[in-house]
């Protein structure tokens, strides 16, 4: 990673800069950001330069923490107080200049020629106005028309972004959507005013991925119907395949190479866009021995929440049926992947599996010993034999507690080493077995990031020396090459401790690269099962295939 | 934790990927450098962050200084609060100024005295500074005897007159008393007042607010009905109502204790549901689901996992809270319920304020209202900064 390479492959300059004779919209030229923190000033954004052409898509890729979305934000003028704009950086709007422009003429363009959509349709939208509210008050403020015809441009959009029944949607409010509704919503605002430019910020990373699939090829027929150019913040590298003409790799602020997607992604010439490229998850899992035993089955296991409608004077009950009968055989030594998407159940049968949550009905078996109906005090023998890792590592890690205090409690607890010493040294191999260094003893979890941290969460798991661990997506909060090395080292783990995971995940390449079985969930029932490679190449049913294809060419 | 050394390796690959750059940037400065290797603990973090609160350091310093003058107070006090002199003598003005009219550096007061002129019209005496007679005022004095921690007996003051003469600050009350030593005298039982309560308050109301809340279900549900009578209650009138049962006769320590009984009684309330609040929220985070599947007692998780996090809310409330008792002290005492003669206190001290014509003549007696305000300022601006530097983490 010399500087001189760097700068052959990102000049300022596109590599095809007017060579396919579409007009030039945006012209951005070392931006720079610079950042007011405690102690000093972090430099966010350097010296990152891009140019868009009117009805194309550019992408600017990177991991978190890269920089790509307080460029985009700087385009917009949307930073915070606490950022700094750099002199020499400069911004070109069809022959405007951004930057210079004062905040009454930037109002003005925002919305108009420049949108943007977010990552969280959950909160863009406000809650108390209904959507027909919403949409009317952006087209008002850009144009002088009637609220009758507001209206009924409003239903336009709301039909063009495919959203059945637009009359009824305008006077329902947002908490009446999903999440892919929303995001529907969201574009239809940014789409109001016909805008040049459109800014996607991760638009589909809170989605699940059917319904990215559909949102990302919404946002493709608009922009070939109205000649938009669309500026796509993302991580992932297969939306950047399917949907992005010119691609922008970025690190650590600075845009490390940038080219055309087919030759970036045919010819990766940085040392980082190569290992990037590379972490996309592969592999697959070593197979078992025919004949190993089961660790933990399930016989239908059945979990219900009892909820309850109507007032307090008639109350009514009635049971929402979260998993519904489902049985399942894990062998020793095997990851068996649960799938679906949000709201199927995955994560209740898992923890209702390791009773975390009790079921009302069907048994549970480990290893030989029912523990259905057993209370935690009658669980905890066997909770040193079956743990668990958590989604999100920033919640499982509690702040006030030493890395050392964190692991070690569930030696304590179990009664597990001889003395503070032996227990210390359980500790560090632990560590050292999660891929982290032994002498972060007295360190605090604030201070790891989010791929150290679920190392953390895994030693704590390792620590109890478990023969089941319960895996609930322990990487989809984390970075791409992140990811890889987390399921490197959960692969790494099973080889030398002979473990049996059960992976919970809605991710279908990451399920591919480690497990043995699958089985895919929907509405609390199991649709298709099966050894992984039969499934995910060979699905069965509609719903399999949906989640297939959306995982893996990003189509609905 | 002497098993355990500090040394520096290398976190594992992924911190090139992580949200905080590897190569730091050319222009972070090395301020940052300083903390990189080091672990910060929890405490150090919110000492940080409190600093930056000006409110909340002023606030931590006036604290610090009210509680130095209530432990010390007979050190500090310059006149003896007991000892009865000139009925509502006016405060006595320091002067640099020598006899002769020339500066001074000598502080010095001149006390009041007949001149032994008439007014021409009214024939009054008339008074004025005696020139002759100055009281050279200094630090580190002697005066009257007190008995240091209640152990060595001492003499010294921090201030006061050189000759041992009394010297009235701030003015005396009806019975003659130094407002001044009173005051200071008094933040003893006020502070100490509302310490005991807040202590007591922070405890049930902890106690009750986790129990109720990690427990959940039918024990929280009647818990909290329970609670929602103690907020309801009209407290002013139950003060008032409980503190008539005692006897008159009580000696005036015994009253203090009921006192203190009654306010705690009625404080916990507010604290708890806030408690219950958060752990109710803390009881479904990951890392105590984590610490079950560890198998993890209840009791445990409450005092390792549950205890700590609510701590840092617990400790803002205290600090809010001792406050909000100060005042309802003096706000009893003037009402006469709270603190009984010998014992001193802000709001017995105000009790002299009753009537108009007391405060139009004697305006000076009003000056314990100022220990109020710089006591109930001190711990809410502690409290505020406290709770802005807690947050974030």
């Amino acid at each position: 990673m010399t500087i001189a390479s760097t700068d052959d492959l990102s000049p300022p300059e596109r590599h095809d800069l007017g060579s396919h004779g579409r007009e030039l919209i945006l012209d951005a030229r070392n931006i720079g950001v610079d950042f007011k923190v405690e102690g000093g000033i972090v430099n966010a954004v350097h010296d990152v330069s891009f140019q868009l052409h009117k009805g194309e898509t550019i992408a600017l890729v990177g991991e978190s923490g890269s920089g790509k979305s307080v460029t985009a934000r700087t385009v917009m003028r949307l930073l915070t107080k606490r950022a700094t704009i750099n002199k020499q950086t400069r911004i070109t709007l069809s022959g405007k200049d951004v930057i210079a422009l004062s905040d009454a003429e930037m109002r003005k363009l925002r919305g108009n020629d420049l949108t943007m959509i977010f990552q969280e349709p959950m909160s863009s939208l406000n809650p108390v106005y209904t959507i027909g509210q919403q949409l009317c008050e952006i087209l008002h403020l850009h144009n002088r028309i009637s609220r009758s015809e507001a209206m009924k441009r409003a239903e336009a959009l709301l039909e063009e972004v495919q959203i059945p029944e637009p009359a009824a949607r305008l006077r329902q409010y947002p908490h009446q959507l999903s999440g892919g509704q929303r995001q529907r919503v969201m574009i239809a605002m940014a789409l109001a005013n016909r805008p040049d430019v459109l800014i996607a910020d991760e638009p589909t990373t809170a989605l699940d991925v059917t319904v990215q699939a559909q949102i990302l090829n919404l946002i493709k027929d608009l922009k070939a119907k109205y000649g938009m150019a669309v500026i796509l913040i993302t991580h992932d590298l297969t939306i950047v395949r399917q949907f992005s003409d010119y691609v922008y790799v970025m690190q650590n602020g600075r845009v490390q190479e940038h080219n055309t997607t087919e030759a970036l992604f045919q010819n990766p010439r940085h040392a980082y866009t190569q290992h990037l490229l590379a972490s996309e998850p592969k592999g697959s899992a070593v197979p078992i021995v025919s004949n190993s035993p089961t660790v933990l089955e399930g016989k239908d296991v059945k979990v219900a929440f009892t909820l309850k409608r109507g007032g307090f004077f008639k109350p009514d009950f009635f049971e929402l049926v979260a998993v519904d009968k489902l049985s399942l055989n894990l062998k020793r030594h095997e990851t068996l992947g649960l799938v679906g998407e949000s709201g199927s159940g995955k994560t209740t049968f898992g923890q209702a599996l390791i009773r975390l949550i009790s079921n009302q009905g069907g048994e549970i078996v480990f290893d030989g010993e029912r523990i259905d109906g057993k209370d935690r005090t009658a669980m905890r023998p066997l909770r040193s034999r079956m743990q668990i890792v958590f989604q999100d590592p920033f919640a499982s890690l509690n702040p006030r507690m030493s890395v050392r205090q964190i692991i070690e409690e569930g030696l304590i607890v179990n009664n597990i080493g001889k003395d503070t010493r032996d227990r210390v040294g359980r500790v560090r191999q632990a560590l050292r077995d999660a891929g982290m260094p032994d002498t972060i003893l007295n360190r605090f979890p604030h201070e790891f990031s989010g791929g150290q941290r679920q190392r953390l969460a895994i030693a704590r798991a390792i620590a109890l020396e478990p023969e089941f661990i319960l895996l609930d997506e322990p990487t989809s909060a984390l970075d791409l090459s992140v990811q890889a090395q987390i399921i490197e080292l959960l692969r790494k783990l099973q080889a030398e401790k002979g473990l049996s995971y059960l992976f919970i995940s809605h991710d279908l390449k990451v399920v591919k690269a480690l497990c043995h079985r699958v089985m895919v969930m929907q509405y609390g029932k199991i649709v298709e099962q099966g050894p992984v490679n039969d499934v995910l190449e060979n699905p069965q049913t509609d719903y399999t295939r949906r989640l297939v294809r959306a995982a893996f060419e990003i189509a609905a | 934790m002497t098993d355990v050394e500090i040394r520096q390796d290398p976190l594992p690959q992924d911190e090139t990927t992580s949200r905080t750059a590897p190569e730091a940037p050319p222009t972070a400065p090395p301020a940052n450098s300083r903390f990189a290797n080091t672990s910060e603990s929890y405490a150090i973090l919110v000492w940080r962050r409190f600093r930056r609160s000006a409110s909340g350091m002023i606030g931590l310093i006036l604290v610090t200084l009210l509680l130095l003058m209530s432990v010390f107070a007979d050190f500090v006090a310059p006149v003896n609060p007991k000892e009865s002199f000139l009925g509502f003598a006016p405060p006595d003005g320091i002067s640099f100024m020598a006899p002769d009219g020339s500066f001074s550096l000598m502080p010095r007061v001149y006390p009041t005295v007949e001149t032994g002129e008439f007014d021409p019209i009214t024939f009054q005496p008339l008074t004025g500074p005696d020139l002759e007679n100055p009281i050279e005022l200094g630090f580190f004095v002697k005066g009257y005897s007190y008995k240091f921690f209640e152990l060595f007996p001492a003499d010294i003051h921090l201030f006061g007159s050189v000759d041992g003469r009394p010297v009235h600050f701030l003015g005396t009350d009806k019975l003659g008393r130094d407002i001044l030593s009173r005051g200071i005298v008094g933040s003893r039982i006020s502070l100490t007042i509302a310490l005991i309560v807040v202590t007591i308050t922070t405890t049930i109301g902890t106690l009750v607010g986790i129990t109720s809340g990690y427990l959940g279900g039918r024990v929280d549900a009647w818990v909290q009905r329970f609670v929602d009578i103690m907020l309801a209650f009209p407290q002013l009138p139950l003060y008032l109502a409980l503190t008539t049962l005692i006897p008159i006769t009580a000696p005036s320590n015994v009253f203090i204790a009921f006192v203190i009984g009654v306010m705690a009684a009625l404080g916990w309330a507010q604290l708890s549901r806030e408690v219950r609040g958060k752990t109710l929220a803390l009881a479904h985070v990951d890392y105590v689901r984590a610490a079950v599947a560890v198998g993890a007692g209840d009791g445990r998780i409450i005092v390792r996992h549950i205890l700590p996090n609510v701590l840092s809310h617990v400790i803002v409330a205290v600090t809010l809270q001792i406050p909000a008792i100060v005042l309802l002290e003096s706000f009893l005492g003037f009402l006469g319920f709270a603190v009984k003669p010998p014992l001193i206190s802000w709001g017995l001290m105000l009790q002299d304020t009753g009537t108009f014509s007391v405060i139009g003549s004697y305006p000076w007696i009003l000056s314990p209202v100022g220990f109020v305000l710089a006591t109930v300022f001190a711990f809410n601006a502690l409290g505020d900064g406290l709770r802005d530097a807690i947050d974030p983490y």
